[in-house]
């Protein structure tokens, strides 16, 4: 940890609403009070069940969303998602695909055509990257949307739930890659609700139950006191 | 990503849009021809056979206000969408809203440019050779490109907000295309009536085509400031509105 703050969170809540008929609008807290600090060059684990407001809290620190109450601070300009096969069309081809969803993620058209050879290759779809993206099988979309996804270079790292995608021997492919880049330098948010799976990747890590955080920490202590609680949810 | 960035991504975007549009029906990017064609063809036989006795003059003169009515009309009503079209990308990743009706005005304008091709082309046809004038049309597209992004914009950002706007909107529209000067020359009116009419800035750019490709005239450059005058206002209000709630049309749901 090199100890700089990237990002605060204090006291957090996020409220959704849904708009159905004439004016009636009804109102969700996806969370209600999350505080924690992320510093730069740590990886923090964001562990917790189903419905605990995961996704809401990547979407709050990566800016898409601001928060209704509470306060987020971010000190760092670029914090984005791993935006697996973000604006991805089916009409278009791979090639196309990867330009159009490598600039949304911030990249110039150049840099991904630069990159282009690079990223066939990684995906393993060189007899396919000028098919169109609706004759792809669900693998082969999982590599390219991976390995454009991979490609941009945020300050802030924020990953959802797995590291890697795709067939087995991909998948094992891409999560070494994604494990290289989260060893280095890289400060990088993982949320998942299988910790056990990113402990060793973990610097710290946030427990958030039902929209507010219960413990943030050393990640052997915080999982412990987090399967307990699971424990007794399964007993109760 | 600064503006150019943008810029590049809306262009990207309008054209990737565009292409998945043509891949959606099997006769593809001939339906954006037929379309049109089949539109105007059900308001000749409405307006210019049924009430006015028709007559080649009657249609190209309807054709005049319908083409770039159409425009107009469909940037506004995808614009007004346009944010709830896209919702699942800007859950995914940051984008400043006020980027997408620009992609809106890519698809629908370079279906219009197709459409407005065709009608130069009836224009010469109908004996109305390209004389100096046509030299304006540039000048007109971006009237029209300015006023319909303007809309487009105003439009897409309150209907996530208020979504019966969108109703409203829609009704709008209609009640503007009958106030638009297409079935009727507003130059004829009283001049009161001439007056409240050009208020709405497609009556301007309407009598723009017409001036130049059925009286070969040079259109009327204060009614074109006044176009892109108004544009700047609304377009302004409705970039504000995007700008305010960037980061609150992704918790809005609508359904």
């Amino acid at each position: 940890m090199s100890g700089s703050k990237v990002i605060e969170l204090r006291n957090v809540g996020v409220c959704y609403t849904r708009k159905s008929g004439m004016l009636r609008s009804s109102k969700f807290w996806a969370l209600h009070d999350v505080s924690f600090d992320l510093y730069h060059g740590e990886t923090l684990g964001v562990i917790g069940r189903n419905g605990a407001g995961k996704s809401t809290l990547l979407r709050l620190l990566a800016g898409i969303i601001a928060p209704d109450t509470g306060e987020v601070i971010h000190r760092v300009e670029r914090v984005s998602l791993l935006a697996l096969q973000a604006g991805f069309i089916q009409h278009l081809t791979g090639r196309q695909n990867a330009i159009l969803s490598g600039i949304l993620l911030g990249l110039t058209r150049r840099q991904v055509e630069e990159r282009m050879d690079a990223m066939i290759r990684f995906a393993e779809l060189e007899d396919f990257i000028d098919e169109p993206l609706r004759t792809y099988s669900s693998g082969m979309r999982a590599r390219l949307g991976f390995t454009v996804a991979f490609q941009a270079d945020p300050d802030v790292l924020l990953v959802d739930e797995v590291l890697g995608t795709g067939d087995a021997s991909f998948k094992e492919k891409s999560a070494a890659a994604m494990r290289e880049k989260i060893a280095s330098d890289k400060t990088v948010v993982i949320v998942t609700h299988q910790p056990e799976t990113v402990l060793d990747l973990c610097h710290r890590m946030a427990w958030v139950h039902q929209g507010v955080t219960v413990e943030v920490g050393e990640p052997k202590t915080v999982l412990a006191h987090y399967s307990e609680s699971l424990r007794q949810a399964r007993r109760a | 990503m600064r503006l150019p960035g943008y810029l590049g991504l809306i262009l990207y975007k309008g054209l990737a849009d565009l292409n998945t549009e043509a891949s959606r029906a099997y006769i593809g990017f001939v339906w954006w021809v037929l379309e049109p064609l089949l539109y105007m063809g059900a308001f000749y036989v409405a307006f210019g056979l049924g009430l006015r006795g028709g007559g080649p003059g009657m249609l190209f003169f309807l054709l005049c206000g319908l083409v770039p009515w159409k425009w107009f009309q469909s940037a506004v009503s995808n614009g007004s969408h346009t944010i709830q079209s896209n919702i699942g990308l800007i859950q995914q990743i940051y984008l400043p809203k006020y980027i997408l009706p620009g992609i809106v005005l890519v698809t629908t304008g370079i279906k219009f440019l197709i459409i407005l091709a065709l009608l130069l082309v009836l224009a010469i046809g109908v004996g109305h050779e390209p004389a100096l004038p046509w030299l304006a049309l540039p000048v007109l597209i971006l009237a029209e490109l300015a006023f319909a992004l303007a809309a487009a914009s105003l439009a897409g950002a309150v209907v996530p907000l208020i979504p019966d706007l969108g109703l409203i909107i829609d009704n709008g529209l209609i009640v503007m295309m009958f106030l638009s000067g297409i079935f009727f020359s507003v130059k004829k009116m009283p001049h009161t009536a001439q007056v409240l009419i050009e208020i709405n800035p497609m009556v301007a750019i309407i009598n723009g085509y017409r001036d130049i490709l059925i009286d070969h005239q040079w259109p009327d450059w204060g009614n074109m400031g006044y176009v892109f005058a108004v544009s700047t206002v609304i377009y302004a209000v409705g970039y504000g509105i995007m700008r305010h709630f960037d980061r609150v049309y992704p918790k809005v749901m609508i359904g």
